[in-house]
């Protein structure tokens, strides 16, 4: 079972999670850090200031920089994105490394630190680690050698193979001894299979596929065009493409929170020159398409707290300094804000 | 130790046996060239206090000399200025009267400024935009490299070998007559920079050799200096300086990125004096390319102007003058030109030898716009003078601006070509008191920067906005004092610093830095240091003291203070022939402190620098 960011914020999965994690492993008592609201604090370019915040959403605690305070030294990254899987958190930086730790504590258990360029996303498969890369950067900033990169070991090590996929790839997710990669440059979808440690197909898809998520055992991908949004299914026993539904909401992120009611809320920016933010809901068994249901800007994470449905949004403040969360109900009403680490970018609710 | 230097500097000397004779460290004074900075506090550096640096840059000159904080990404990496808590963009960069600052960036890399390639170096404090021109609103560095008429010919050849890998070569000839006198030197530096530190990105926090930090620059400047007559002069120099550095990425990244900085600079100033006025003029050419990553980026920058110096009386003088710029930048993404015209008038009175009051004025037009007027007063008045001790008084109120940079406007994407440029308003008072070598100075300023230029992320790229006022306010206090013990000769400087600079104005009325000290500025610094000269033999001591710096205004994780310590030993008394041979021993880092003044950029621990010179 994973658990990404995207996932998590479902109170089911977060429950499955929890339950599934104490059966794995009954003898692991329950961190401080298995309740609550996990913060991702992406951090400034160049300062790889990257760190996890911890809200207890009962008392409104916040405790910054809980990376550092458990291992007396910084996290020294920019954080991309946080993965709970195989009762283990990786915490991916896109400066060249991830850092793996306790979920309950945030001690670390080990770490991949080299033979990385710009890692984005992981999954656990085959006991094994599979870390999207983009690869290094060619003289005109494009990342024409991004990859897969294998480290056969779940508590890091040394990455022992690199399997050439399409250009930025992004999240991830298994199926059985199966990946899907979803390569957000070319419109791909690739298939590895993770024991043979090779890419077996690739699925041509619209638009800019950046996240997968699961809906009652199936695989569901979210691609983003300029006018519209794609939501894609898939066969799995042949991986190819089962469903495709376009929907009208412009200028979405790829950053993306679910509801346990099955509703997407989707980030959006119109860039230039109004630079308008917002929030498009998508209900995925649903007709009330709201393409703005909350407008504001500097948006720059999303997501959902199902227990309460409250929508948590995160604003870089033009990574100036601290980033801000404000909390809204479920009409868009702000319920409360608090500051949080530099460019806060997502949230795992546990 | 500190302790002990600062006890023995206070009650175990006797200051009234103090011996004139020494070498000059810093004046805290106004500076003679800037005869029309009354009121401002000013640093000064000779060229005979400049020797102790010859190997090192502008950087660590200041770092080590001045208030002012270099934010510096390790040893020859980025090293920028922040005079009193602005930034590196507020400080006006001139070497022989030609403004350095690039233009697309708008503002100089002080690692790529080595000390050897200078004569004279002083700072001029606070917002003056009326007397020196665009960029001076933290402060301005004034550099000279200029001939002397010494009458004689010298020759010098210096090599320091260093620790991590690191050594430096340089050469400096001159040639003088009564009338033509000419200089060139030739420089060499390679730092593998192979220094040992400790890892905080990996588990574990393994100690480690850096290893993607070397830096090579090598550069040649000739100067010539050239009496025409008995009432013309003619100087001009010309600087080629090229740098090659692997950048050191930060703990926790693995980037092999590779910059070449290559700069060419011409002055050129041409002078007619006159029984009651002077007559200049000036043109100057700077051409610069940077490369990074394959990534080429080209600018220049040409300059001509003319002043007019005319003193009716001994206690008025006018100084009237024009310049023209004109930049062209040929970058990555965008290439652009700019025309930039100012006029500037500056008057002194000078009723009696104890007071001094000027009043500057300036006026630039850029493109189509006109930067508003912009003044500048002061005030300088001994008020005390007695036989052996002085007590003076300076005030001045002044503006600064900033026109925004080639990349603040044409950029692309997100270049901003609507932006206003940064203003400033700066007061600054200070009292300066003397008494026989022993001389102290405080000084209270107050700045106010406004429409502060940041770039703010905008969908998929940044892009420059108007947005941050900012207040700064501090004190500066200075000492300085010669003596003598027994056969020994003494100097010693300090120096501390308060600064508080917070954002008024932010990206939003909840913008949570608004109201904290801006990111990387201590509120607190303070040097000393200690020469004593035995003959032939000196040693100094030099300690320097930065207080706690935040990463981002409103962020929790702070860096550490950090106390420095370096220690050189000098020997002048070595000769064959007529060829004299120094010889110098520097330790820098003495206690080996372990300290970032960026985050994630670790500085080196102890270091070992051997020179020695032939000096004929």
């Amino acid at each position: 079972m994973k658990t990404k960011l995207l996932q998590l914020g479902q109170v089911f999965v977060s429950l499955l999670i929890l339950f599934s994690c104490i059966g794995n492993d009954p003898e692991r008592p329950l961190g401080e850090y298995d309740r609550g609201i996990l913060i991702m604090n992406e951090g400034s370019f160049g300062s790889n200031d990257g760190e996890v915040y911890h809200l207890n959403p009962s008392t409104n605690e916040l405790k910054p920089d809980i990376f550092e305070a458990a291992n007396g030294r910084p996290f020294a990254g920019l954080l991309e994105d946080m993965v709970n899987e195989d009762d283990k958190m990786y915490l991916i930086a896109n400066t060249g490394k991830v850092e793996i730790v306790n979920p309950g504590d945030f001690k670390s258990l080990g770490a991949v630190t080299s033979g990385l360029d710009q890692p984005r996303s992981l999954t656990v498969n085959s006991g094994k680690l599979f870390i999207s890369d983009y690869g290094p950067y060619d003289a005109n900033f494009n990342t024409p050698s991004s990859y897969i990169a294998v480290v056969r070991n779940t508590l890091g090590g040394t990455v022992s193979k690199k399997i050439a996929v399409s250009r930025k790839p992004e999240d991830l997710i298994s199926f059985g001894k199966f990946i899907l990669v979803a390569g957000s440059e070319e419109g791909k979808v690739e298939v590895i299979d993770a024991e043979k440690e090779e890419l077996v197909k690739s699925i041509e898809v619209e638009g800019n596929p950046s996240q997968f998520f699961e809906i009652d055992g199936k695989i569901y991908l979210f691609s983003s065009k300029a006018d519209e949004v794609v939501i894609y299914t898939f066969h799995l026993d042949n991986f190819t493409l089962a469903t495709s539904n376009w929907y009208p909401i412009a200028n979405a992120t790829g950053k993306i929170a679910l509801s346990n009611s099955n509703t997407l809320y989707i980030l959006t920016s119109s860039g230039w020159p109004n630079y308008e933010d917002g929030i498009g809901v998508l209900p995925l068994f649903g007709t009330s398409l709201q393409p703005k249901w909350y407008e504001g800007s500097g948006f720059y994470g999303i997501g959902i707290d199902s227990s309460k449905e409250e929508i948590y949004v995160a604003n870089a403040n033009g990574f100036q300094g601290n980033g801000t969360i404000t909390v809204l109900d479920k009409s868009g009403n702000t319920v409360r804000t608090f500051d949080v680490g530099r460019g806060p970018s997502g949230f795992m609710m546990k | 130790m500190i302790l002990l230097v600062w006890a023995f500097t206070f009650f175990g000397s006797d200051i009234q046996k103090i011996d004139t004779v020494g070498l000059q460290e810093i004046e805290v004074i106004s500076p003679a060239y800037e005869r029309f900075g009354q009121g401002q506090k000013s640093i000064k550096w000779s060229q005979k206090d400049l020797e102790a640096y010859q190997s090192r840059s502008l950087a660590d000159l200041l770092a080590d000399q001045s208030p002012v904080f270099i934010r510096s990404y390790g040893p020859g990496m980025l090293a920028s200025p922040s005079f009193r808590g602005s930034s590196a963009g507020h400080t006006a960069v001139f070497w022989n009267g030609i403004p350095l600052n690039s233009p697309s960036l708008g503002q100089s890399d002080f690692s790529l400024l080595p000390v050897f390639a200078i004569d004279q170096a002083s700072l001029q404090f606070g917002s003056s935009g009326a007397l020196l021109g665009n960029e001076a609103i933290g402060g301005s560095v004034n550099l000279k490299s200029q001939a002397g008429f010494q009458e004689k010919s010298s020759l010098l050849l210096s090599q320091e070998f260093s620790s991590f890998g690191n050594y430096q070569t340089n050469v400096k000839g001159s040639i003088s007559g009564k009338k033509l006198a000419l200089q060139s030197k030739i420089y060499h530096q390679f730092a593998a920079n192979k220094y040992p530190f400790r890892n905080l990105a990996l588990p574990g926090t393994p100690i480690q050799e850096q290893d993607h930090a070397q830096v090579i620059q090598k550069g040649i400047v000739a100067d010539l200096n050239w009496r025409i007559s008995d009432n013309k002069s003619l100087k001009t120099s010309i600087w080629l300086h090229q740098a090659e550095r692997e950048i050191q990425p930060p703990m926790g990244s693995s980037t092999q990125d590779f910059q070449e900085d290559q700069a060419l600079r011409w002055s050129m100033n041409y002078e007619v004096f006159k029984k009651k006025s002077t007559l200049s003029f000036q043109s100057g050419l700077v051409r610069e390319e940077l490369i990074f990553n394959e990534i080429e980026n080209n600018t220049s920058q040409f300059i001509l102007g003319g002043t007019w110096d005319y003193f009716p009386t001994e206690q008025l003088s006018y100084h009237s003058g024009a310049r023209i710029t004109l930049v062209k930048g040929d970058l990555s993404t965008y290439a652009a030109t700019d025309e930039r015209l100012e006029i500037f008038q500056s008057a002194k009175y000078s009723p009696t030898n104890r007071l001094s009051l000027s009043l500057n004025l300036r006026q630039l037009g850029y493109g189509d716009q006109l930067v508003p007027l912009i003044p500048g007063a002061g005030l300088d008045w001994t008020f005390l003078e007695q036989k052996n001790q002085s007590l003076e008084l300076k005030i001045s109120a002044g503006r600064g601006f900033k026109v925004p940079t080639l990349n603040d406007r044409f950029w692309s994407p997100g270049g901003n070509p609507e932006l206003l440029p940064e203003n400033s308003w700066n007061v600054e008072s200070g009292l300066h008191w003397k008494k026989n070598s022993f001389s102290q100075s405080l000084t209270f300023y107050s700045m106010n920067v406004d429409n502060w230029i940041i770039w703010l992320p905008q969908g998929s790229f940044w892009s420059p906005q108007n947005i941050r006022k900012v207040r700064s306010d501090g004190v500066e206090y200075q000492g300085s004092m010669k003596f003598k013990t027994g056969a020994v000769d003494w100097i010693s400087q300090w120096q501390y610093s308060l600064n508080r600079a917070v954002s008024l104005v932010g990206i939003s009325q909840n913008d949570p830095s608004l109201g904290k000290q801006l990111p990387y500025t201590p509120r607190h610094q303070a040097g000393l240091s200690l020469q004593a000269q035995v003959q032939r033999f000196s040693i100094q001591a030099q300690t320097n003291y930065t207080g706690e710096r935040k990463i981002t205004a409103d962020n929790p994780r702070t860096l550490s203070p950090f106390f420095l310590a370096d220690l050189g030993i000098s020997y002048t008394g070595f000769s064959i022939s007529k060829i004299q041979i120094p010889l110098q021993v520097r330790i820098q880092n003495l206690l080996n402190t372990q300290y970032q003044v960026i985050y994630l950029r670790p500085m080196p621990g102890r270091s070992i620098h051997f020179t020695i010179s032939f000096q004929l």
